[in-house]
């Protein structure tokens, strides 16, 4: 800890300048048996910048003022009188006062400039042991330990370090034997973290900030011991910017952890994904090849069996794959303006095959805005949709499609005239697994993953889908609500 | 093997999927080559100059991307790009490199037979360089720049002609938008896909009687645009 340069006044110094004093006039008195010494107070100015030197302004004062008695006293005539009778000790006496205070305040200056020195050498020595501590601090808690420990001697102990855990602010650490911390100190250093003044009766809560960002409070119990105040700043300084550091390094080799996690987990499903579609490949390529050649008779309709169901498979494959990426948190739309007329055409367009036996509406406006949205997570939410109404609506019926622009959205209605949806299951057919039932009744050909990996593309799109149903055998509609993009419509480079 | 059947080069890593393609290619009358690498891919390809290439993008030597661009060097042979659905950007990069379709795996055999035929045909038209380019009701007359529809003449703004002009010359075809923005704004511009998308609509609602429904002009989603020709406007999109 750095010695603080103490103002209240001692007594040593003025005694040891009174005795410089009379040691010098001792002296001068010896001296001038031998020699004649006409202006003796310069002998006394030894003794007052001897003063000044060694314990600055004050002392020397008492010193002049001593120096000027004992002159007039002892040496001036007449002499063991103060009346000075001649008029030129009377200016020399005067001039003794004047340099005797100019000295006195440089003598006095030069000391104190080496006080400030030595006690600024003395903090930054402090405050690099101080560093050397934290940098040497592997871990949180030596960390901890390490502020706790540098802390206390400047503002006093107990002492306890509050960090943010979870959003909220908890003691962190402590010095040895401290109390538990009171819990009217823990709520008023969370006011502190928060920016707010919270004065609390025998204890000091000071904020740590580092780039102007608040990191953890210091409670210490009052009255703090004596301490520089740009010192103890520049501890708290260095306190706050280790911890931050140590947190941004936290952040950093958790968020590696995390990323190469993702990785492991995106090469997994990749390899799965290769693993089983290479095979799926080979089996409808066969059987789509083999279907091509065979003539018409049960071997071709057995070909066509196994085409077919290898169809379903890869789309169930599919589906599984889709919601162990989003499980993953592995879809990240790559929004831009799009036309929502493309993504239906294209999601019909795929989706042909399975509405083979459904007669298709499609309403779309022609000024529709451009929606800010992933093309291909919502050509594939909407393709899902497809899929959903041509498995519960019956051959023969119509699918209608129908877009209108609505409280700034622009609503996508895809109705269906199949076994419609119970008011109880309109939310639950958005769950994984879910299937409800087909046109016959029975449960609905898939996997029941098809509307749940719609809603996850199209809310990774900042829209939103529902179910709505007037009952069963009524007929389903699922609505899909697209919000349109603020900001101008684009500009078009020159049309000439 | 006779000399006129239309050889095919199939480059694919995995025997099963090579071995169906090459029996369902051979019973629908094509000569059918093989390469299990890039490197034996392009081998094969200097040595035999095969007439279409159908490629797989994963290999295990290199990507197919490098075959592509390998070939387009000194080739103009159709190549199919084969690959699976999750990577949807791939096809980007392959119609940018070059390749004349996509195809995405699991498909199914008459799908490809379709394909194959297509780009075939596209190159024999592409030869021929017909200078009345005609889709449904739509006429482009490309050397008094005329643009009928319905037998009713269309007015376009120059830009507007040029977009169908460069989709025109590539009928059948997928011009992706880096294409298409290079052709008509220039390289500058390569980027602006929104520009392109309403500039597509402007020019879907002067060509087509319902432009949210466009029966000539169609969007390859994320890709590019495509002009149906006759042949596809009959058969599936």
């Amino acid at each position: 800890m750095v010695p603080v340069p103490d103002s209240r006044p001692r007594l040593v110094p003025y005694l040891v300048s009174a005795a410089s004093v009379a040691f010098v006039g001792v002296a001068a008195y010896a001296l001038t048996r031998f020699v004649p010494l006409p202006h003796v107070s310069i002998v006394f100015l030894a003794a007052v910048l001897t003063s000044a030197a060694l314990w600055g302004f004050w002392p020397a004062v008492l010193a002049a003022v001593l120096s000027v008695a004992a002159s007039m006293y002892f040496f001036y005539a007449p002499i063991f009188d103060f009346r000075v009778a001649d008029a030129q000790n009377v200016t020399d006496l005067a001039v003794f006062v004047v340099v005797a205070a100019l000295t006195s305040r440089l003598a006095a200056n030069v000391r104190a400039q080496g006080l400030e020195a030595r006690r600024r050498q003395e903090s930054v020595t402090a405050l690099l042991a101080f560093s050397e501590a934290l940098a040497e601090s592997t871990s949180d808690a030596a960390l901890h330990a390490t502020v706790i420990g540098h802390l206390s001697p400047v503002l006093g102990n107990p002492i306890h370090l509050l960090l943010p855990q979870e959003d909220r602010l908890a003691p962190a650490a402590s010095c040895a034997g401290a109390a538990a911390l009171p819990d009217e100190v823990h709520a008023a250093a969370s006011r502190v973290m928060d920016g707010g003044e919270a004065a609390l009766p025998g204890w000091r809560l000071e904020r740590l900030v580092a780039a102007q960002h608040p990191v953890g409070v210091v409670a210490s119990k009052e009255p703090a011991p004596r301490a520089d105040a740009d010192y103890r700043r520049a501890l708290l300084g260095h306190a706050a910017l280790a911890i931050e550091r140590a947190r941004l390094r936290r952040e950093i080799a958790e968020a590696r952890i995390k990323g190469q996690g993702e990785a492991l987990r995106e090469a997994l499903i990749n390899s799965v994904s290769h693993d089983l579609q290479t095979p799926l490949a080979a089996i409808l390529g066969s059987a789509t090849a083999l279907e091509s050649l065979e003539e018409q008779g049960d071997r071709r309709e057995l070909v066509a069996t196994i085409r077919d169901q290898a169809e379903r498979l890869a789309g169930d494959i599919e589906n599984v794959l889709d919601l162990t990426r989003i499980r993953a948190g592995q879809i990240a739309p790559r929004l831009e303006l799009v036309e929502l007329a493309d993504i239906v055409n294209a999601a019909l367009r795929r989706k042909q095959k399975a509405l083979g036996a459904h007669a298709v509406e499609v309403a779309l406006p022609p000024d529709l805005p451009m929606l800010r949205l992933d093309l291909f997570l919502m050509e594939h939410a909407l393709a899902n949709v497809l899929d959903n109404a041509a498995k519960h609506a019956p051959a023969g019926s119509t699918l209608r499609i129908a877009a209108a622009v609505h409280n700034g959205a622009v609503v996508l209605e895809v109705t269906d005239e199949g076994g419609g949806i119970r008011a109880g299951d309109l939310e639950r057919i958005f769950d994984p697994f879910y299937r409800g039932a087909g046109p016959e009744g029975r449960p609905a050909p898939g996997t029941g993953l098809g509307l749940a990996i719609c809603r996850a593309f199209v809310e990774a799109n900042g829209a939103s889908v529902a179910a709505l149903s007037a009952g069963p055998g009524r007929g389903a509609t699922l609505r899909i609500r697209l919000p349109v993009p603020a900001g101008a419509p684009v500009e078009i480079p020159s049309d000439e | 093997m006779s000399e006129a059947m239309t050889r095919v080069l199939v480059v694919d890593d995995e025997p099963q999927i090579r071995k169906f393609l090459r029996l369902g290619l051979q019973g629908h009358g094509y000569a059918v080559l093989e390469a299990a690498s890039a490197g034996d891919a392009l081998r094969v390809a200097v040595a035999e100059q095969p007439e279409l290439v159908v490629l797989d993008l994963g290999l295990p030597d290199r990507e197919g991307f490098e075959v592509l661009s390998a070939l387009r060097e000194w080739s103009r042979v159709p190549v199919l790009v084969l690959s699976v659905r999750s990577r949807e950007g791939e096809k980007v990069r392959a119609f940018d490199l070059g390749a004349d379709d996509y195809v995405v795996k699991p498909f199914g055999m008459p799908e490809l037979l379709a394909r194959i035929k297509a780009a075939l045909r596209r190159r024999v038209a592409a030869a021929v360089g017909e200078p009345l380019f005609r889709v449904g009701g739509l006429e482009v007359d490309l050397a008094r720049r005329i643009v009928r529809v319905d037998d009713v003449e269309v007015r376009l703004s120059p830009k507007q002609y040029r977009l169908l002009q460069v989709l025109v010359s590539n009928a059948g075809k997928v011009v992706t938008h880096r294409q298409l923005l290079g052709e008509v704004w220039g390289a500058a511009h390569r980027d602006d896909i929104q520009y392109l998308r309403v500039f597509v609509r402007k020019l879907r609602s002067r060509i087509e009687a319902e432009p949210a429904r466009p029966r000539y002009l169609l969007t390859e989603l994320g890709v590019g645009y495509r002009l149906r020709t006759p042949d596809q406007l009959s058969g599936p999109a």
